[in-house]
């Protein structure tokens, strides 16, 4: 049988990873200890850690890197197989391997899109790992959260950048001139009663004069 | 004679550069310049260092900066900013900068530094790691590369001039707009009352912005205000 490039038999529950067999006995298995529980399972296929639903982890390690370019096989066959997990790569950077680094990530990141952690050596990766388990079953604060905003201030500003209105003038032209849209259809003799023929003319021709 | 490459898929590439990079990395500026033949145009971009493509913000930070507990508040209020103006947000992580003479000292990881990392990694923000100035101006360069083979170069010119820069302005204080949206939109409409009046689609497109976004900058401009909402003081 053919194994897949990427297998997901099971989703591991929170605080746990599933490690592709290889791993067992490592000195990254040495660094989970105590923090997080592992599960082996012989066919991940080429992902060697998974940790949740949505993201795994590749690691490319010195040695991978100094013995040439199979791993980067790898890595193909992994970004192919499934473009809805998000493919974490954790390469060793090391003083060794440090050259062919920034070929590394330009290839990772640029060409294929997936993302690239850097690591020192296996136990830095273990710590890594460790935080990036933690942090999925807790909320994350980069994530933004779309709030929705009062337009109404926007619209008083963006009526104070026309030249010659200040808040005063934005005031009048709005209670008069609800939106944006209406005030720029306005011509100059209806603007003159509100703000005056200087202002009136400053905000007509803002409106109407050629941008190109 | 064989048709060539379309001149905007190969011509030189433009980044936008904010203006308090001339005091915190003046050689990556120049090194753009000089070694990635960028054309980098400096102006003040309020909130962003670098923008390589009409979707794709760069912000640079080096390793020590996110690994300060203590500026955790401004990289969460930088970066969901940028989230909320383009659609691609890039993180260059560089390394420590040592004065000539001094060792360099390996950065020490933390337990905070790696969950900020995949925090960050999982709200999709893309993480590139830099030696220093010069490695941050070639990936920079090739950031606005790879986004011209996509379609997404910058493609209007970068200056503007007399009433433009008033529209600019106007622009820039709409929802959702980043400047190089604002820039597209000064170049790509005829006035500020055509732009006004666009349709979805026409906005969509002048201004190099997604549906949602345009969506959102339609909204506004028909939105009818309520005076009495405005904050009087």
């Amino acid at each position: 049988m053919e194994s897949k490039a990427v297998l997901v038999n099971a989703v591991p529950p929170y605080g746990y990873i599933i490690a592709n067999e290889k791993w067992r006995g490592s000195v990254l298995e040495q660094g989970f200890k105590g923090n997080i529980k592992i599960i082996f399972e012989e066919q991940l296929g080429v992902v060697d850690f998974h940790l949740s639903d949505k993201s795994c982890i590749l690691y490319v390690s010195e040695s991978d890197i100094v013995a040439g370019s199979a791993y980067k096989r790898k890595i193909v066959r992994f970004r192919n197989a499934n473009s809805n997990l998000q493919g974490i790569v954790v390469v060793e950077k090391t003083r060794l391997s440090e050259q062919y680094f920034p070929p590394l990530q330009k290839f990772v990141v640029l060409e294929l899109g997936l993302n690239l952690l850097p690591v020192l050596s296996p136990a830095e990766a273990s710590q890594l790992i460790i935080q990036l388990v933690h942090g999925e079953s807790k909320e994350n604060p980069f994530h933004r959260k779309s709030i929705s905003r009062l337009l109404d201030p926007v619209v008083l500003s963006l009526v104070q950048q026309i030249p010659g209105v200040g808040k005063v003038k934005a005031l009048a032209l709005l209670q008069r001139y609800s939106s944006i849209h209406q005030l720029s259809q306005a011509s100059i003799s209806d603007l003159e009663p509100i703000v005056g023929q200087a202002t009136a003319q400053h905000v007509w021709g803002f409106f109407h004069k050629p941008l190109v | 004679p064989s048709p060539g490459p379309s001149p905007l898929a190969t011509g030189p590439v433009c980044v936008l550069v904010d203006s308090r990079c001339i005091s915190s990395g003046p050689e990556v500026i120049s090194a753009m310049r000089l070694r990635h033949g960028v054309t980098a145009q400096v102006c003040s971009l309020d909130g962003c260092d670098f923008i390589v493509s009409n979707r794709m913000a760069v912000e640079r930070q080096t390793q020590a900066e996110v690994a300060a507990a203590q500026n955790r508040k401004r990289l969460l209020e930088r970066m969901h900013s940028l989230q909320g103006l383009f659609e691609r947000v890039c993180l260059i992580l560089e390394a420590d900068r040592t004065r000539p003479g001094e060792a360099s000292r390996p950065f020490q990881r933390t337990r905070y530094y790696d969950s900020t990392l995949g925090g960050l990694v999982r709200a999709g923000i893309r993480l590139l790691a830099s030696g220093g100035a010069e490695d941050t101006a070639a990936l920079l360069a090739e950031l606005a590369r790879v986004e011209q083979r996509k379609g997404q170069a910058i493609g209007v010119p970068l200056e503007v001039k007399g009433h433009q820069q008033q529209a600019l302005q106007f622009y820039l204080t709409l929802p959702c707009v980043s400047y190089v949206n604002a820039l597209n939109m000064c170049h790509n409409f005829r006035s500020v009352a055509q732009l006004v009046d666009s349709s979805l689609s026409a906005l969509q497109k002048g201004a190099h912005v997604s549906r949602s976004r345009a969506e959102e900058i339609y909204r506004c401009l028909r939105y009818s205000s309520d005076v009495s909402l405005m904050a009087t003081r």
